[in-house]
């Protein structure tokens, strides 16, 4: 109910005694048992302006909270919450809730009592923030945050240990509350930096706290505390620039003016994070953020390191997506990553060329291998590795290798000799001499690259030959072979783009091939054969034979699809 | 101080032995004697020789004597190392010579209105003699004088003598009508009345009677000159043209009766076809007979005006029969029949040239020289790699084009609807007897010769025949045996609806006979709305394959629809590509693929080249296969499971390259799968391992072989010593084979030289600018300046002619003037002297008197 919430908000700012008329004037005419309504809410009105004439009128907390625990109706529900809120505030900002020394028996008294029905009031609205309905979520949501503005400008305590706290708890814990959360980031954090420092500061908190004790369900915490941290917004501002504050401007010099401090609060709430047992899911998107937003806001990016390359040795896709990361660490922070290499060349395994992040991956080993300083031997095992992999590559991942292994081969001439080696000058002269013993004699040629052999510079590769390209230049789609092509002519062009070989598919293929008009008739095979199913002497042949049990076994699975 | 001029003259011809002390009379005698022209050429050589060395200004030359030796190309006078740059002299005294003969009458005519111009021939061309200028003027004469040879008029004033009444006119003295001519001119001057005067006689006068004056006038004028040769020679002159003339028109007699007896001999041909074809042709005109007789009739205009039809009509007739006959298809000479070995001969050659065919299209070379297709094609192979923005693109990762045309072998439809015994033979006519097929072209006459033959006998009678059974839809002959109860008559089936409608009503084992029936009566060649029919039925059958298929249709069944559909596809391939195409589209939506799509996949196999390089039908259809195949990695995916459909696949995809012999990644990746997959049946396990055999036969050539296939090797160890020892044999025998890679022997590309190019024969005073353009732009505006100050040199110079002359005018003028001036006060003034002398004397005497 948006409306009652807009209503809330406009309030907010009205002097109390024409707070009951701007209320009336925003009532919703639509609602069916409109006259009770009005009634009740006619009263609600009535109790919260009693409660600000007399403090003798102070029970009517207890019965405004009555209201709002009990009654059915969203409406008054939520319209006595926001009563208790206006009344709260204000006794705030009175200073009736605080105990001074030398106060009376009974006004301490009285406070304790305020108190505890804060506490009630507070309760309610975190119960109201778990609420599957989400405008409930939101209007909980406004109501905290202007008690928490209220009563953080007196105590900043409020911050770290009170209210704020058990809102981020609440937040962090609770499934339903997805609203709740992005409004806070949206609303709150983006826009006050008190607020989102304290709130980078509760989620370390938050998170510090679980291995300590409870029972807690880590994996929804993880899940909440990332959605926050990754809903926030980019860079922060610098020291001059923290301008914003939700409850009061501090004093100068204060923490949450400094920008380092601002950071460093942010740094603590990803480690913190990092630091919970994460599930490949979580990991996957905290690595696909690392080096655009998790990166930035480090001071010391080095802490990641060891995130990252734990990651980089689970394997796989998390792997691959480790792999930018330390790479922004390594050129950027000058992080020595011993085996960096060896560890890449262990990831070209036969699922590279299959998987969806094939493209991510070819983009990142052609920057890893773009130095020409690289040692020969090293690039020749990535490139021989690589072209054994095509032997089984579906076309997409072939004509992503071959471009690349060009590329590849034009920046590492030496390299070439694997697609060209004229046999040494003392062979020929021996095979002269021996005519007759070279066609004999001739060694069977195993090839002497070493696949299994983990460390890329002891691979041999650079004595061996790609006959795996040279194969696919007979590869049944005519595209690929054409491609293939290119390892077999001058190398006069200087690079391939590689950007335009890296997104075709299956589906792209057929889809060029089919989604021309046929300008041409097709030729047609000039002999008809005689038999296509069925053999020479009668019967079925073997594609007949298979055809037949591929339909049997249809019939079969009908069938049976019919019987179930 | 040097010598003067004078003395220096002097000195130089005594030195030169011209002048010298005087000589005594012997002396001089001998001298004279001795060789006197000789000597006089000597001398004036020497003089010659003296007055250019004398006077400096003759030639010109640069200012001052080289200082040092350059290298140079232009010639140095030997003499003393003076370049001669010109010399003015001549050159001015030629310039002025020039403009003395041109411009000079030119300025003298000035303002002046008329004159004599001489148009002789050759009066003002030099380089004639008067020989031939004679002969000209005279050949020129002939032909005025020749005019129209058949003109009576002409003719009458040079030969015809005047007539009256039969008899020639004659004269009093016997005169001849050349003397009359004369008379006639003399009497001119009288005018008419005095010739009626003088002879009474009515002359019919020449209409142009003044013009023949005149023309005489010239013609004394002009034969003038022709006199000069003999009478005798210039008989002959005309006596050898007359023979010439006469010669050529014989010549083009002989030339027409040639040709018209070239004509004669191909009659025969022509009406045996006429007669061959009389149902279709109008019956021959009359006049082809006239035109055949030789013998009595040469020429057909002359017979036409003999028989009173006008001249133009009968021509008229006679160029269209002629036009009609160059047109009409001449008859091949009957072929004797070929014996057994020229057959197969013929046919090793047809399908030899059929088998390079395909071989080119395998390579994914041009089948035909198709300009159109040149530059794609080159787009894929080729290495311009500049020009393109998308490098993928290049590759044709965007798709090449279609590489050949469709060539339509047509014998072999019938060979197999004869031999299958479907069809009464011949009823299913031959498309290539059938005018309208457009594609019938004469290369694929000479392809199906052998074929056409059979089909040309009696092929009239049976087209005669079938026709009416058709429209009765009764056919009498031998195919009612098998059939009895099926209608002949079908409605041709425009869908795949309308066709199970249709073979609704038919058993399936009828099927194929009632899909012959409906070929045989909707051929293209009975109505021509039946070329789009049978297309649509055709598209109808391809849909059928698929539908049989998954209906549980005998295989036989669909065997044969596939034949069908195999041969309709040479006369309908664009409309049977589109619609297998068609299913090849809905068939990228499934992840895998029925019994009805295997059908149409084998039927794409069976119909289609699948060797091709690229191929619209086939190249997506086997992409299609192996995307299925490729899938099988994914574990969800329903060819994981489904082993017998995964082998009909892999053993599809293998007899698609049975020919080609390409590599198919995942036919290996989904056979390695299917094996290690431990729950085969023993069907399915030989149906997978027999794929595995083939392709390690098919691919034993891959230079990678060994690495494809040794993951096998621990699979087939234990249980299938068969296929592992033929598998580790060919490993072993392929990387006995097995090379290093030798892949670029090109010639190695030069680098770019930056050094500047050494000219042997250096002239500084040449361009040598690379750029030709520019050069040849500077050259022109070069020579435009040169011409353009000589231009005004010489006009400079004719002004100052001019002025000069005009100067040299007016002096002669006053000159005139001035004499006439003198003469005249001298006149007067020797007049009066005398008149005062005499006045004198007068006065004298009368003194005297007194």
């Amino acid at each position: 109910m948006p409306h009652a919430v807009g209503s809330v908000a406009g309030q907010k700012r009205k002097l109390p005694h024409d707070a009951t008329k701007a209320h009336k004037s925003t009532e919703n005419p639509r609602t069916s048992a409109k006259a009770v309504t009005q009634d009740s809410k006619d009263a609600i009105l009535l109790l919260e302006t009693e409660i600000l004439e007399s403090r003798r009128n102070y029970n009517n907390i207890a019965s405004l909270l009555v209201i709002c625990n009990e009654t059915q109706t969203d409406e008054e529900t939520t319209t006595a919450a926001v009563a208790l809120c206006r009344v709260f505030c204000r006794l705030t900002a009175a200073g009736d809730m605080t105990k001074a020394k030398g106060m009376p028996e009974n006004e301490v008294t009285v406070i304790d009592w305020l108190r505890a029905k804060y506490a009630e009031y507070t309760q309610h609205l975190q119960a109201m923030m778990r609420d599957s309905d989400e405008s409930k979520q939101s209007t909980a949501m406004v109501l905290t945050m202007r008690l928490v503005k209220e009563s953080a400008s007196k105590d900043e305590n409020i911050w770290r240990t009170g209210l704020f706290c058990d809102l981020l708890q609440t937040l962090l814990s609770s499934a339903q509350s997805s609203l709740a959360r992005e409004e806070l980031v949206e609303k709150y954090v983006d826009e006050y930096d008190d607020v989102r420092f304290f709130t980078l500061l509760g989620i370390m908190r938050i998170l510090g706290r679980t291995d300590k004790g409870k029972e807690v369900d880590i994996k929804a915490l993880v899940d909440h505390s990332l959605e926050i941290l990754m809903r926030m917004e980019g860079p922060f501002p610098s020291s001059e620039d923290i301008t914003d504050f939700l409850a009061g401007s501090p004093p100068p010099k204060h923490v949450l003016r400094s920008s380092n401090a601002h950071k460093k609060a942010a740094q603590d709430a990803w480690l913190s994070l990092l630091r919970q047992p994460l599930t490949r899911p979580q990991r996957k998107a905290v690595l696909n953020k690392v080096t655009t937003h998790i990166a930035p806001v480090f001071s010391r990016p080095e802490l990641l390191m060891d995130f990252l390359t734990t990651s980089f040795d689970i394997g796989g896709a998390v792997s691959l997506l480790a792999l930018s990361g330390l790479f922004h660490l390594i050129t950027t922070r000058n992080l020595d990553y011993p085996k960096f290499y060896t560890k890449l060349y262990s990831l070209i395994d036969a699922d590279i060329l299959h998987s969806k992040y094939r493209s991510r991956f070819f983009r990142l080993l052609d920057t890893f291998l773009s130095s020409t300083h690289l040692p020969a031997t090293l690039v020749a095992s990535f490139i021989k590795r690589l072209s054994r992999l095509v032997l089984t590559a579906p076309p997409a991942g072939i004509i992503a290798v071959v471009p690349f292994i060009y590329n590849m081969l034009q920046r590492h001439r030496q390299c070439t000799f694997m697609l060209h080696r004229d046999p040494h000058p003392s062979f020929l002269a021996w095979q002269t001499l021996h005519p007759s013993s070279s066609s004999n004699d001739n060694p069977s040629l195993e090839d002497p690259f070493l696949a299994d052999e983990p460390d890329p510079t002891k691979t041999l590769a650079l004595e061996s030959s790609l006959w795996e390209l040279d194969t696919l230049r007979s590869h049944y789609h005519p595209n690929v072979a054409t491609l293939a092509g290119i390892i077999a002519q001058q190398f006069t062009k200087r690079e391939y783009q590689l950007e335009d070989f890296l997104d075709h598919s299956y589906a792209s293929l057929v889809e060029a091939e089919l989604g021309k008009e046929v300008k041409k008739a097709p030729v047609v095979e000039w002999e008809i054969p005689k038999r296509i199913f069925s053999a020479e002497g009668g019967g079925l042949a073997r594609t007949g034979s298979l055809l037949e049990a591929v339909r049997a076994r249809e019939r079969e699975v009908d069938k049976g699809s019919k019987d179930t | 101080m040097p010598a003067s001029q004078l003395k220096r003259l002097k000195a130089s011809l005594r030195d030169q032995g011209i002048t010298g002390p005087q000589k005594s009379k012997k002396q001089k005698k001998q001298a004279r004697h001795d060789a006197a022209a000789d000597r006089r050429v000597q001398r004036n050589r020497t003089l010659e020789n003296i007055r250019t060395n004398f006077n400096p200004f003759d030639v010109k030359s640069a200012a001052r004597p080289r200082k040092f030796d350059v290298t140079t190309n232009q010639s140095i006078s030997s003499k003393n190392g003076r370049v001669v740059l010109g010399r003015p002299g001549v050159s001015k005294s030629a310039g002025e010579e020039a403009r003395r003969r041109m411009l000079l009458p030119e300025m003298q005519r000035r303002n002046r209105v008329g004159g004599i111009v001489d148009r002789r021939i050759g009066e003002s061309d030099p380089s004639m003699t008067p020989e031939e200028r004679a002969l000209q003027r005279f050949a020129r004469e002939k032909q005025k004088r020749k005019g129209n040879v058949f003109d009576l008029e002409d003719a009458e004033e040079e030969e015809e003598l005047l007539t009256h009444g039969g008899r020639t006119l004659e004269f009093g003295n016997g005169q001849t009508a050349k003397d009359d001519f004369d008379e006639g001119e003399s009497g001119l001057s009288d005018g008419p009345e005095s010739d009626e005067e003088a002879g009474g006689i009515l002359r019919k006068r020449k209409r142009g009677d003044e013009s023949d004056a005149e023309q005489g006038g010239s013609e004394e004028n002009e034969e003038h000159p022709e006199r000069k040769k003999s009478k005798a020679e210039v008989m002959k002159e005309v006596i050898a043209k007359s023979k010439l003339y006469k010669y050529e028109r014989q010549q083009a007699k002989e030339d027409d009766d040639n040709l018209r007896e070239q004509l004669d001999q191909g009659l025969p041909d022509i009406l045996a076809e006429l007669r061959g074809k009389i149902s279709q042709r109008p019956p021959p005109t009359p006049a082809a007979p006239e035109v055949h007789n030789r013998e009595i009739i040469m020429n057909p205009e002359r017979a036409a005006m003999l028989n009173g039809a006008s001249r133009k009509e009968v021509e008229k007739r006679y160029d269209e029969q002629l036009r009609q006959m160059a047109q009409d298809k001449r008859a091949a000479p009957t072929e004797r029949t070929k014996t057994e070995e020229e057959k197969a001969k013929e046919e090793a050659a047809r399908l030899k040239e059929l088998e390079e065919q395909r071989l080119r299209r395998m390579r994914g070379e041009q089948v035909r020289d198709e300009e159109d297709d040149e530059e794609t094609q080159s787009h894929i192979t080729d290495d311009h790699f500049e020009e393109d923005p998308d490098d993928a693109a290049q590759f044709g990762l965007s798709g090449p084009p279609p590489s050949s045309q469709a060539q339509l072998v047509l014998d072999d439809e019938d060979e197999f609807l004869i031999e299958d015994d479907l069809i009464a033979s011949g009823s299913d006519a031959d498309p290539i007897l059938s005018g309208d097929e457009d594609w019938a072209t004469a290369e694929e006459d000479q392809v199906n010769d052998a074929q056409e033959d059979d089909f040309v006998q009696g092929l009239l009678s049976k087209e005669e025949l079938g026709r009416p059974e058709f429209a009765n839809s009764k056919k009498p002959t031998s195919n009612l045996t098998s059939t009895e109860d099926l209608a002949y008559t079908y409605p041709c089936p425009a869908s795949h609806d309308e066709l199970l409608k249709v073979f609704g009503g038919v058993p399936i084992s009828d099927v194929p006979t009632v899909i012959r029936r409906i070929r045989t009566l909707y051929h293209p060649q009975l109505h021509e709305d039946n070329k789009a029919k049978l297309a649509n039925f055709s598209v109808a059958l391809v849909d059928h394959i698929s539908h049989a298929t998954q209906d549980m249709q005998s295989l036989d069944t669909v065997e044969i629809i596939i034949r069908h559909v195999h041969s309709l596809s040479r006369t309908y391939p664009e409309k049977i590509a589109n619609a297998f195409r068609a299913h090849l589209t809905s068939m990228r939506q499934k992840s895998k693929p029925d019994s009805g799509d295997l059908a149409l996949l084998t039927a794409i196999g069976s119909i289609y080249p699948t060797s091709d390089h690229f191929h619209t039908v086939v190249t997506p259809a086997i992409t299609i296969m192996t995307q299925w195949l490729g899938l099988s990695r994914v574990t969800d995916s329903p060819l994981s499971t489904d082993f017998t459909t995964g082998a009909y696949l892999v053993s599809l995809c293998l007899q698609y390259q049975t020919n080609s012999k390409r590599y198919i990644p995942e036919a290996t990746i989904y056979t390695l799968h299917a094996l290690r997959n431990s729950r085969l049946t023993p069907d399915l396990l030989a149906a997978h391992l027999h794929n595995l055999t083939t392709m390690a036969t098919l691919w034993q050539h891959l230079p990678s072989f060994p690495e494809i296939f040794r993951p096998f090797l621990p699979l087939l160890k234990p249980s299938h010593p068969k296929p592992h020892s033929h598998l580790s044999i060919l490993i072993h025998s392929s990387l006995a084979q097995r090379q290093p890679l030798r892949l670029h022997h090109h010639r190695p590309i030069p680098i770019k030289s930056a050094t500047p190019r050494f000219e042997d024969g250096f002239d500084p005073a040449k361009h040598y600018d690379p750029d030709r353009g520019r050069a040849e732009a500077q050259k022109l505006s070069k020579e435009y300046k040169r011409e353009r100050k000589g231009a005004l040199r010489e006009l400079r110079k004719d002004a100052n002619f001019v002025a000069r002359e005009r100067l040299r005018e007016k002096r002669v003028r006053d000159e005139e003037y001035d004499r006439k001036y003198r003469r005249l006060v001298a006149e007067i003034q020797g007049e009066e002297g005398r008149e005062a002398k005499e006045y004198e004397r007068e006065k004298r005497a009368r003194k005297r008197r007194r």
